[in-house]
């Protein structure tokens, strides 16, 4: 049976089985890519950004900059581009109608057929994006650093990556995913972006959710899930290390919070744009393609700074029909702890207003970072135990990104030898 | 109109609190978080921007709390030996001139 994905395109996973990939291989000239676009060819090959088969040309780049979707029309809102420079193009000898080794890590990764090399106005690029083409806004710095030209083409992966403990059972792509969903039984399925460790203001959160994905299915047995699929790429200085996060989250399943009737972690490679709005759309699309019906966002997604309004986000979701994006988002207002009550609750619900205790993901991990204990009803115990563990197993006494960290970690995925 | 102040939140364990208790400040702390005990230092507007050069994973939550964040432990621990020496909380523009005459050691 064929599995539709995002653009009612069918999800097909580009990739060559090992005696063929052989073949395929030989002869190409290898050209080492770096962490993002090993990333984004992993995406590409197993159908998370359906319906792309490879990397974008001019003219559904220019589209997507200027319409938010490519130049058949299906809704896409961040160009997915291959950079190279003049030097590397001359060097590598690169020509449209050509073929390309990539490799990682020494190793062969994928084939890229190289339809078109282009070029673009990076101030444009970032403007339609960001919003800005300040340097300070992450994602301007990052498009910006990109080399002058693009090389458009499809992918095709050659070597399966090799998922490292911790990270393995979270790697479901889209195929696996669906499968697994059918198995659950689940008619509904409301994702949960994160780059964080939950506190029970995200939990209640995912909660809510799922409360509002429900509906009206019937109750004779578990019918909605909720998938939390961790955004792992590039870290910054600060960030909770990534094993913390997919570990601590699905602890929450473990620990009984959830349980496996309606709650699985799961894990994307993406190297954040900080796009706020048009990233929240990006969002949508790959969720649809891992089968979700429902998208929760809560105020200033995949924000940074004050570049976007807080439900920004929110407005251009609207403003996009069912047909062209066919997942529902589910919008949330702030949870906060209320003494009064005594309890978590949400500021739509709860009329204490002079009571309440506001608290972020920023906030506990600076409570974390003071070496103190967050009380239960704002912090799972068995979470907290277990960003300690993570820290000392994983973090070199840190359950925060650091230096050490970024150099000595174990990778989340390696590229065996073509075997 | 009084000019906004931003709080840099520095979390009481029992450790920190008995030493707040012999500097005769334990009835500043505040009860912030379910219960938590937390003792507030505050900054200014330019205070703020001078802490966020200085220490650059720190971070201003301008949509939820308005405080002052993630300064790295020994920072924290430095201002908070300062509140206990000078038995007060009105700290930060000390803190910062012998931190920036110190060359951030």
């Amino acid at each position: 049976m064929a599995e539709i994905g995002h653009g009612g395109k069918e999800i097909v996973e580009r990739i060559l089985p090992p005696g063929e990939a052989a073949r395929a291989v030989e002869g190409l000239t290898p050209y080492p890519v770096r962490d993002q676009i090993a990333n984004e060819v992993i995406d590409i090959a197993y159908g998370w950004f359906t319906p792309l088969e490879g990397f974008m040309g001019r003219a559904d780049a220019d589209s997507v900059i200027r319409k938010m979707e490519l130049a058949d029309g299906t809704v896409w809102s961040i160009p997915i581009v291959f950079d190279m420079s003049e030097a590397e193009i001359a060097e590598y000898g690169v020509k449209e109608g050509g073929r390309l080794l990539l490799t990682y890590q020494g190793n062969p990764l994928a084939i890229l057929d190289v339809e078109e090399i282009w070029t673009y106005d990076m101030e444009e690029m970032c403007t339609a994006i960001f919003g800005t083409a300040e340097m300070k806004h992450p994602g301007v710095a990052r498009t910006c650093g990109y080399k002058e030209k693009f090389i458009g083409g499809k992918v095709t992966l050659v070597n399966r990556p090799r998922i490292n403990p911790v990270f393995e059972p979270y790697f479901i792509p889209p195929l696996e995913m669906r499968r697994r969903f059918r198995e659950k039984g689940w008619a509904a399925i409301v994702v949960h972006q994160t780059r964080n460790v939950p506190h029970t203001g995200h939990e209640w959160l995912m909660k809510g959710a799922w409360a509002q994905a429900y509906g009206g299915l019937p109750i004779e047995r578990p019918m909605v899930g909720v998938l939390v699929n961790a955004i792992i790429g590039q870290k910054r200085k600060g960030d909770y290390i990534d094993e913390a996060i997919i570990l601590c989250q699905d602890e929450l399943r473990k620990a009984g919070y959830f349980g496996d009737h309606n709650h699985m972690t799961s894990l994307t490679f993406w190297d954040m744009r900080y796009a706020g709005p048009k990233e929240a759309v990006f969002h949508a699309c790959i969720r649809v393609n891992l089968g979700c019906t429902h998208h929760m966002y809560g105020r200033d997604h995949a924000g940074v700074g004050d570049y976007y309004d807080p439900y920004d986000a929110h407005r251009l979701l609207q403003s996009i029909p069912k047909e062209k994006l066919n997942i529902t988002p589910v919008y949330s207002m702030n949870w906060l702890y209320c003494p009064h009550c005594g309890e978590i609750t949400s500021e739509g619900l709860c009329n204490h207003k002079s009571e309440w205790q506001k608290f972020s993901g920023t906030l506990i991990r600076s409570i974390v970072m003071d070496g103190v204990k967050p009380p239960r009803l704002i912090f799972r115990p068995e979470v907290f135990d277990l960003v300690m563990e993570c820290a000392d197993r994983y973090g070199f006494g840190s359950p925060f990104v650091t230096d050490e960290y970024l150099a000595k970690r174990t990778p989340v995925f390696t590229i065996p030898p073509l075997g | 109109m009084a000019e906004e102040k931003f709080p840099i939140n520095i979390w009481v364990n029992e450790e920190r609190y008995q030493k707040l208790h012999e500097a005769e400040l334990a009835h500043l702390c505040q009860e912030k978080l379910a219960g938590m005990k937390v003792i507030q230092v505050f900054a200014t507007e330019a205070q703020k921007d001078r802490i966020l050069k200085l220490f650059p994973t720190a971070k201003f939550d301008a949509s939820t709390t308005r405080s002052i964040e993630l300064l790295p432990r020994k920072v924290k621990d430095a201002i908070f030996d300062m509140v206990v020496r000078k038995k007060k909380v009105d700290v930060l523009e000390d803190f910062l001139n012998e931190y920036e005459a110190s060359g951030g050691a």
